[in-house]
């Protein structure tokens, strides 16, 4: 029989004892005995009948069962009866077990669970390999050859990404869009959910446009709609018919919301183009490794064939995932840290806890043991009061996960990868249960340990009134605080530095005035693709956009208007960048091919971003002039192209000559060979981050080059007024001129907050965790100064009475608070230097182990932990030394 | 097993169970029935502890060697628990006593040798 069915047994044996009993009785009575006498001598014949059923009921063999179930309801009971205990630990437990699954569930997403394709371990992104380090895309050519000549790929594909306006959904919008080579969905082992993939006749040069759309386009523009046969989607100038929708939760490139044949741009037949993204699936049973030398190898050959021509030196071969999580790896990892030392200071509270009622409940200990209970029995009764906090504790701690999961959109930065996948699921729920298992059987056996060291006699015959604890037991409770301050520490010192990079980020200077800036991303019809603007095309959109710029500066409040091909440091990545010739008087290349040739003489190009603009651009900034002219009215379509360059490539390139007058060309950039003379050098700019060095920049004019589609087109706006007013005034001017042209409204200070995103995700949960382990070291050294000066109630008043001043008993708690505090500060210094290296690559500006950083967080720690102490020590300075006397 | 068990038992219990299921062997009866016989049959020299009867038949009834019934009595009118021996539980007693014989013998070698020798 099973241990469930012991309530028909008890009732079975019952029965029996009393048949039999009542036999005894009935024997007795024939035997002449007078019935009352009958029914006692049974009653004695028998013996005691619970004692019995105990007895018997143990022969069955599920007591153990039954016994741990009485534990459990005892260790209700005595929860029940210390709530203030019982919530104190099991909110401390929640915190710490809420905040390491909510953050595991991160790490899972991002990190653990593998990519949502088919055997994602045989897919890698592959570069190019410079000889400087550099790890550029893939030039065309080179591709090709990658492509044909390996014998380890089942498929290379070649992607590009990029921004584009698109319309003929439900509204025109600005969408990032992947040009995709032959196969890249059968690469990553996915098909479309509804329609067909790219088909043969459209990924070849010239073949039919398509394109496919993902899950959240087809939603929100196309309506969700099953016939797909009626959609034409306008895109640059050209109408593509939707023939696929991928599945939901397919997002590669990250962020892509179509993707469209890469033959249909022309190809560019280049060996240092490097325009092409490239993943690959390594056949069966070839390893990363293999590939690696294989494409390493074919690199080799290239370099030998074409010389100067290529720039490459080897191939990079990396695994997707890696590829993917890239740099978020190091701040998951230091998330992950922290909230597990945030668990570990939870935990040593808990034990502090539970070691002060261990001290209280001596006596109950004691008779328990004296009446039997074997130190096994303890044990057990401690691991069940252990598992029920911890559970309780782990229920709440999931909700608090699920809630913070909620939270987390808001916080989470748009560039973390995999963001979307951040669930609670099995793998996540598995974690937390190791982690409460972990937890109640280390807090059962910590305490079941310092309750069976326990001297019973001793226990039983001082009384309720001695001291609770013994010095052993407040020398452990010390320790284990010293152990919390430390880990607090050390997590401190994490926040500290990532909050003083941070400071010193923010506070860095992008080089111009940030405040007020009103961006305005648009996007007029770039119709040539890739190749360059003719010079009607650039007069056609210039002309658009001096009207749109003319109708913006009447808006009241608008103090200047300026135009630019990307917006600086917040989207510096849209800034595209290469290599210029300066042609110190020598004819201009008259083709691509002889821009390459003379581009391989190194003393005479250089290298810069690439930036189109408007003379009003560096008003409407604040970028000073340096020396020269700004661009002017002058500056016509058929004038002399002049460009202005940034201080940094002044000093860098023409470090002991003047570099106005000089004439450059820069025609991979735009597809136009015109040179440019250069007229004025501007102040400097972060262009690509506030965390990089200023940028060598040159600028060009809008009205001279035109806008192509290496540009992001962005009208900056001064404002003086309300940014809302001149927002919906700026809205109205765009749907008068161009109202099929999409327009994302946003300001620089928001924009920058994108860019920050990252680093004040992680600043901000590591701040939270550093504070909570703050405040729960601090509690715990409250208990243990508390304890101490209960303990020492006694001396105290001895003191006191002898002419000690209150002074003095302050000094005396505090020196015990202090020599804690003290004690954890220092390990956690050495833990900090240790542990802080880790964080370099998150650090800017400072070094790992700044010494302001440190000092700050001990003296921090060190007032938390005196204002802690100081609590017990002015109750201890209170003490009236006759009633302390009396006391005992 | 539990521990606690074994050392309240312990002294009777490889016996008790081998004179249980030595009773049973004349056929099925209760509890008290088998404490009774075990008591008179040796002349009251064992004094059947309740505490240690039901225990031990409650535990070989869980290894198996006797089967439970409630039935009625032939001469009272009321049910009992029956305890009757299994085929196990025969080849028990045949092992149980053997076992005793030689425990026995080995025991009376060493306490009485000179009634060997001559």
């Amino acid at each position: 029989m099973k241990w469930w069915q012991n309530r028909k047994r008890n009732a079975d044996l019952e029965r029996e004892l009393r048949s039999d009993l009542e036999l005894e009785e009935e024997e007795q009575r024939e035997n002449g005995v007078s019935p009352e006498e009958a029914r006692y001598a049974a009653l004695r014949a028998f013996g005691n009948a619970t004692l019995i059923k105990e007895q018997t009921r143990e022969a069955w063999g599920w007591t153990r069962m039954e016994r741990l179930l009485q534990d459990f309801r005892y260790a209700l009971r005595q929860l029940g009866r210390s709530p203030g205990f019982a919530a104190g630990a099991i909110l401390t437990l929640a915190l710490g077990i809420g905040a390491s699954t909510s953050i595991f569930s991160v790490a899972d997403a991002v990190l653990i669970r593998p990519l949502p394709y088919l055997h994602p371990e045989q897919l890698v992104r592959v570069w190019e390999q410079m000889p400087n380090g550099h790890r550029p895309n893939m030039a065309e050519s080179n591709f090709e050859d990658f492509l044909t000549q390996n014998d380890t790929f089942a498929n290379l594909a070649a992607y590009n990404y990029g921004v584009a306006s698109v319309s003929g959904g439900t509204e025109p919008t600005r969408v990032h869009i992947s040009a995709v080579s032959p196969g890249f969905f059968t690469t990553l082992g996915v098909q479309p959910l509804r329609g067909r993939p790219l088909a043969a006749d459209e990924e070849r040069p010239h073949g039919t446009p398509a394109i496919i759309v993902s899950y959240g386009y087809w939603q929100r523009y196309l309506g969700s709609r099953e016939d797909l046969s009626k959609f034409h989607l306008d895109l640059e100038g050209g109408s593509y018919p939707v023939v696929g929708v991928m599945p939901p939760g397919f997002d590669f490139p990250s962020g892509a919301a179509a993707w469209i044949p890469r033959e249909l741009d022309p190809p560019t037949p280049s060996r240092t183009g490097h325009n092409w993204s490239v993943v690959g699936r390594v056949r069966d049973g070839v390893t990363v490794a293999q590939a690696r030398a294989n494409l390493s190898a074919i690199a080799l050959r290239i370099r030998h064939q074409y010389g100067t021509q290529v720039d490459l030196s080897n191939a990079v071969v990396v695994p997707l995932a890696d590829a993917i999580i890239g740099d978020v790896r190091t701040a998951l990892l230091t998330l992950l840290g922290a909230v597990g030392l945030l668990l570990l200071v939870a935990c040593a509270n808990v034990a502090g806890l539970l070691m002060a009622r261990i001290g209280v409940r001596r006596n109950e200990l004691a008779i328990r043991a004296a009446l039997g209970a074997g130190r096994g029995r303890l044990v057990q009764q401690f691991l069940a009061e252990s598992f029920v906090l911890t559970f309780a504790a782990g229920i709440l701690g999931i909700l608090i996960a699920a809630g913070g999961l909620r939270l987390l959109p808001a916080i989470l930065p748009m560039s973390l990868p995999r963001r979307e996948e951040i669930i609670i699921n099995p793998t996540v729920l598995l974690f937390a249960l190791s982690v409460i298992v972990a937890i109640t059987v280390a807090l059962g056996l910590f305490a079941a340990s310092r309750a069976g060291r326990r001297d019973l006699r001793g226990a039983l015959s001082s009384g309720p009134r001695s001291h609770p604890g013994s010095s052993a037991s407040q020398h452990l409770r010390s320790l284990l605080v010293v152990a919390e301050i430390a880990s607090t520490m050390v997590i401190l010192v994490g926040a500290g530095l990532l909050g003083r990079s941070f400071m010193r980020l923010i506070a860095t200077s992008p080089g111009f005035q940030e405040e007020s800036l009103i961006t305005i991303e648009f996007s007029p019809p770039i119709p040539q693709g890739q190749a360059g603007l003719d010079q009607t095309a650039i007069a056609r959109q210039a002309h658009l956009l001096d009207d749109v710029v003319a109708r913006l500066r009447t808006i009241p409040g608008v103090s200047s208007v300026g135009l630019a091909g990307a917006v600086p440091v917040a989207a510096g990545d849209n800034l595209p960048e290469g290599d210029f010739l300066i042609l110190n008087g020598r004819r201009p290349p008259a083709s691509m091919d002889e821009f390459g040739q003379m581009r391989r003489n190194n003393s005479e190009t250089g290298h810069a971003l690439y930036a189109v603009a408007g003379e009003d651009y560096f008003r409407t900034l604040g970028i000073p002039l340096i020396r020269g002219r700004i661009f002017s009215h002058h500056d016509a379509l058929g004038a002399v192209n002049v460009a202005l360059i940034s201080q940094a490539l002044a000093r860098q390139r023409w470090p002991d000559q003047d570099p106005i007058g000089q004439t450059i060309d820069f025609g991979n950039m735009d597809f136009n060979l015109e040179p440019l003379t250069i007229v004025g050098i501007v102040g400097d700019v972060r262009a690509r981050g506030l965390d990089g060095p200023p940028s060598s920049v040159i600028y060009v004019d809008y009205r001279q080059r035109g806008m192509n589609l290496n540009s992001t087109p962005t009208i900056l706006m001064r404002a003086t007024a309300p940014e809302g007013e001149i927002v919906s005034a700026a809205r109205g001017i765009f749907r008068d001129i161009a109202p099929d042209i999409p327009v994302k409204f946003s300001t620089f200070a928001a924009e920058m907050g994108g860019w920050l995103a990252q680093r004040r995700f992680l600043l901000l949960l590591v701040g939270l965790f550093a504070a909570a382990a703050l405040i729960l070291a601090a509690v715990g050294l409250y208990g243990v100064i508390a304890f101490f000066v209960t303990r020492r109630t006694q001396e105290i008043g001895i003191r006191m009475a002898i002419g000690a001043q209150r002074r003095d008993v302050l000094r005396l708690v505090l020196g015990e608070g202090a020599r804690l505090a003290v004690l954890g500060v220092v390990i956690g210094i050495a833990a900090s230097f240790a542990i802080t290296r880790l964080l370099s690559s998150l650090l800017f500006g400072i070094s790992a182990t700044d010494p302001l950083t440190f000092a700050g967080v001990a003296v921090l720690l060190s007032l938390i932990a005196l204002a802690a102490s100081y609590i017990p020590a002015r109750r201890a300075m209170r003490v009236d030394p006759v009633t302390a006397l009396r006391y005992e | 097993m539990d521990e606690l068990t074994q050392q309240r038992t312990g002294v009777l219990q490889g016996t008790l169970d081998m004179l249980i299921l030595r009773t049973l062997r004349y056929g099925p009866a209760h509890g008290h029935q088998i404490g009774k016989h075990i008591q008179r049959t040796t002349n009251d020299f064992l004094q059947m502890q309740h505490g240690s009867l039901y225990p031990a038949l409650h535990r070989l009834e869980k290894r198996g060697w006797v089967s439970t019934k409630w039935d009625m009595a032939p001469d009272r009118n009321r049910e009992f628990k029956y305890y009757r021996l299994t085929d196990r539980g025969k080849k028990q007693l045949v092992v149980e006593e053997s076992q005793w014989k030689q425990m026995a013998e080995a025991v009376a070698r060493v306490m009485w040798p000179a009634a060997e020798e001559s």
